[in-house]
């Protein structure tokens, strides 16, 4: 490395970097990107940046924000320094995400049927029924393959010792995925040498997986798909939008859509009313249908879960497929997948403490300014409590908190996240990020080609979620052997 | 194709047209402006009549000097059919539709509103303005021809041909109203003097000049003009072609009987006027009346295809 060198002053020794090892050396996937952004230097990243910001801004690639002053668009934050993955390495994690996810569903059709994982002793009754994402209204449905949870986000990490682990899995609406396949187009424009001389696995396959895979959920050879959004003051509108449009169906809302009398969806067209066969739905259970959730919900149809219930329409994910996306239910995927697959899990759960459990508990509150408190049902990064950096009044009131509803808590020790290096102002700086890949299950299983890395902007920040401070990075899963 | 989309489209297309010909007319205005001398009776007010927002415009101003006209037409957010409310409605719509059209249409729309809401502060010296004006005149065009070259004719396409030729028909009868007052008995001597460059720049607000030469190969006269910008059927912003567009798309779309019935009878009425044979107060009543069978046949496309029969 020469006296200049870009990464001279770059501090990678605090924990696992993703480029560069212990040593400074970079790893060896990583030795040509690093060499490149070497020569290149930091005067023309900047000007790759801000071509990458105007892009963003020109392609009207937002996310939604909410305050006081009402909803405001924002340009997506992107850091143009990608994220590599050895191609083997992904390869691995490629299987254990789909392991997770067949486990996942097992358990999702057992508790709303023969509830065979609770009779067997596994996991307690009370945790089921205390859940505030299962739905009394599922009990004794199967959707076709027996699958509940379609499309998954799970999120990632990778630990100071260099392994990965799976910190939660998002079943009920996770979102993303526009974003990983727009984060492609724009590196496209500002690495393009780079991308074609690494030999990086594509990841704009995505839409037409999730299309087949709708396809697959209904018995007509020609479905009629739509996308269901609550509508353009979602945060994750230009997703909604993104999706319907490269897969070509229409994206609709509530007010679009009817059920009639003979228990079929239709939507509201120019024609007159044509039928729908398959939903994928980015509405929250408790939206979906006044006539059995919140009764003064606007954003869904009246009679959609009579729809789905008598078979006339399948929708994606299925209601109730969040119970299984609770923390205190993730402490309990390792058993599962022995339990319905007979197999060993491939992905290490984080160590996870149950605040229902009293010795776990009294461990926790003993050792809260050392863990990570996650409330069980919450998304999005609201209502953690990040022990290491928290005051004395947020640990008195998270102590408080645990012991007025044990149920709705979990602790993880504190991960040191990976870092990886990311354009700060005029320098590169490490910053801790995350993955979520996507992964879909229908008649197969899909898995996309790395995922959504998510990074912390702010120095010392473990919070990715863009809707707090978070940016993103395109991710490259780079094949070596060939 | 949903209600809702085709309804979203429709408009879009509406307030890109509305967003073209308002750049349009107040670039070709201000040409004019130029080389006209002080004390004729045309001026920026004329402007606020074509657009019909004298009213919202004496709300919030007394003079109507090219600073304060310029202003409520180009950027002015309270006034609902200023240029950059147009071009903002229109990308709303856009932004909701972009299920249904490649995302070049998207971005080209989006980068116009980008560059309007960028370059506001140069609209108060008139170089500045010229380049916006010829910049969002661009723009408009640069949609039209991808939406020309790279979409299907399909539902999608013809809704935006609805939208597009209804209000390019709209605005091109706004502006033979303001050239109706070039006809009046009691105009000034000044006025006559410049007559020829008045009807041309009619014509000019509207694209039309050389189209108009070629078609009509004489010394410009007002009757002409007007009767060529009503009833020619070629040209692109003349009325009767602007109906035969609708009629097209009307055609092709479902449930389309009752609507194709009145629209013929509104061509048919737009062939029997004589432009030579009425007085500019008879010819006024004639635009007007033409405005409202537009807003009558806006009345009924919502109808047929935008809401209700549908709400079940």
């Amino acid at each position: 490395m020469t006296k200049n060198s870009i990464w001279n002053s770059y501090e990678a020794d605090k924990t696992f970097d993703e480029m560069l090892s212990a040593q400074s050396h970079a790893r060896p996937i990583c030795e040509t990107l690093s060499d490149y952004l070497q020569n290149l230097g930091v005067d023309a990243l900047k000007h790759r940046r801000a071509a990458a910001d105007a892009a963003i801004l020109e392609m009207g690639i937002t996310f939604t924000v909410y305050n006081d002053t009402g909803n405001i668009d924002r340009a997506w934050p992107f850091d143009i320094i990608p994220r590599l993955i050895e191609f083997q390495e992904w390869k691995r994690i490629e299987a254990g995400l789909k392991q997770r996810l067949k486990a996942l569903n097992c358990f999702i059709n057992d508790v709303y049927n023969a509830q065979s994982i609770i009779k067997d002793g596994l996991v307690p009754a009370d945790l089921i029924h205390s859940s505030s994402n299962f739905r009394r209204e599922c009990v004794g449905i199967t959707p076709k393959f027996e699958t509940w949870a379609n499309i998954c986000g799970s999120d990632l990490v990778r630990g100071g010792d260099g392994v990965v682990y799976v910190l939660e899995d998002n079943l009920r609406v996770p979102s993303g995925v526009s974003y990983m396949i727009e984060n492609r187009v724009i590196t496209k424009r500002v690495f393009p040498e780079l991308l074609h001389n690494l030999n990086v696995m594509p990841v704009d396959d995505y839409p037409l997986q999730l299309f087949e895979m709708l396809c697959s959920l209904s018995e007509n050879e020609n479905p009629q798909i739509v996308v269901l959004t609550p509508g353009i003051y979602n945060s994750a509108y230009f997703e909604h939008a993104f999706l319907a449009q490269q897969m070509g169906v229409e994206l609709v809302e509530g007010s679009d859509l009817v059920v009639q009398k003979d228990d079929c969806v239709y939507m509201k067209t120019i024609q007159g009313l044509e039928k729908v066969d398959v939903i994928y739905r980015r509405i929250d259970d408790l939206f979906l249908d006044p006539e059995v959730f919140h009764k003064d919900s606007l954003l869904g149809v009246k009679g959609l879960m009579r729809a789905w219930k008598a078979g006339n329409v399948a929708l994606a994910n299925a209601p109730g497929a969040g119970v299984a996306d609770d923390k205190v239910v993730y402490a309990y995927v390792p058993q599962m997948i022995q339990y319905y697959l007979n197999e060993q899990p491939l992905l290490p759960n984080v160590p996870t403490y149950l605040c229902s459990e009293e010795d776990q508990r009294a461990y926790v509150l003993a050792h809260l300014s050392e863990l990570v408190v996650k409330p069980a049902n919450e998304s999005g990064g609201y209502g953690m409590l990040i022990g290491t950096q928290a005051t004395k009044k947020e640990l008195m009131q998270f102590s408080k908190l645990i012991k007025e509803n044990p149920r709705n808590y979990i602790a993880q020790p504190t991960l040191a996240l990976s870092t990886c290096p990311t354009l700060c102002n005029d320098h590169l700086e490490p910053r801790h990020i995350d993955l979520r890949p996507f992964i879909l299950q229908g008649e197969n299983s899909f898995v996309t080609a790395g995922g959504l890395t998510r990074v912390a902007l702010r120095k010392g920040s473990l919070v990715v979620n863009s809707s707090q401070g978070g940016g993103s990075k395109d991710t490259w899963i780079i094949n070596m052997e060939q | 194709m949903l209600s809702k989309s085709a309804e979203r489209l429709y408009w879009l297309a509406r307030y890109l047209e509305r967003t073209e010909n308002t750049a349009r007319l107040i670039n070709a205005t201000m040409n004019l402006i130029y080389d006209l001398p002080y004390g004729i009776e045309v001026g920026w007010h004329n402007l606020l009549n074509i657009c019909g927002v004298e009213e919202a415009f004496y709300q919030r101003f007394k003079n109507p000097s090219e600073q304060n006209v310029i202003r409520f037409l180009l950027a002015d957010s309270a006034n609902s059919s200023s240029l950059l409310s147009s071009l903002s409605f229109a990308r709303e719509n856009i932004r909701t539709s972009r299920d249904l059209m490649p995302d070049e249409a998207w971005e080209q729309v989006n980068e116009m509103y980008l560059y309007a809401t960028g370059n506001l502060e140069n609209l108060s010296n008139r170089r500045g303005r010229a380049i916006f004006l010829q910049e969002i005149m661009h723009g408009c065009q640069r949609f039209t021809g991808f939406i020309a070259g790279a979409m299907s004719r399909n539902d999608s396409y013809r809704f935006i041909s609805l939208g597009r030729n209804i209000e390019r028909a709209d605005m091109t009868t706004r502006i033979m109203d303001f050239g109706t007052v070039l006809l009046a008995e009691n105009r000034s001597q000044t006025m006559r003097e410049y007559e020829s460059m008045l009807w041309i720049n009619v014509l000019k607000s509207l694209s039309a000049l050389l189209m108009y030469r070629k078609q009509v190969r004489r010394r410009i006269k007002g009757q002409d003009v007007l009767d060529f910008l009503l009833k020619n059927a070629d040209f692109s912003a003349a009325v009767n072609h602007c109906l035969q567009e609708i009629e097209a798309s009307i055609k092709k779309l479902p449930n389309s009987t009752p609507l194709l019935s009145q629209l013929e009878t509104l061509e048919q009425n737009l062939l029997t006027v004589d432009t030579s044979q009425n007085t500019p107060l008879q010819l006024r009543e004639i635009l007007d009346k033409l405005q409202s069978d537009f807003n009558a046949l806006h009345q009924r496309i919502a109808q047929t295809w935008f809401f209700n029969h549908l709400s079940v």
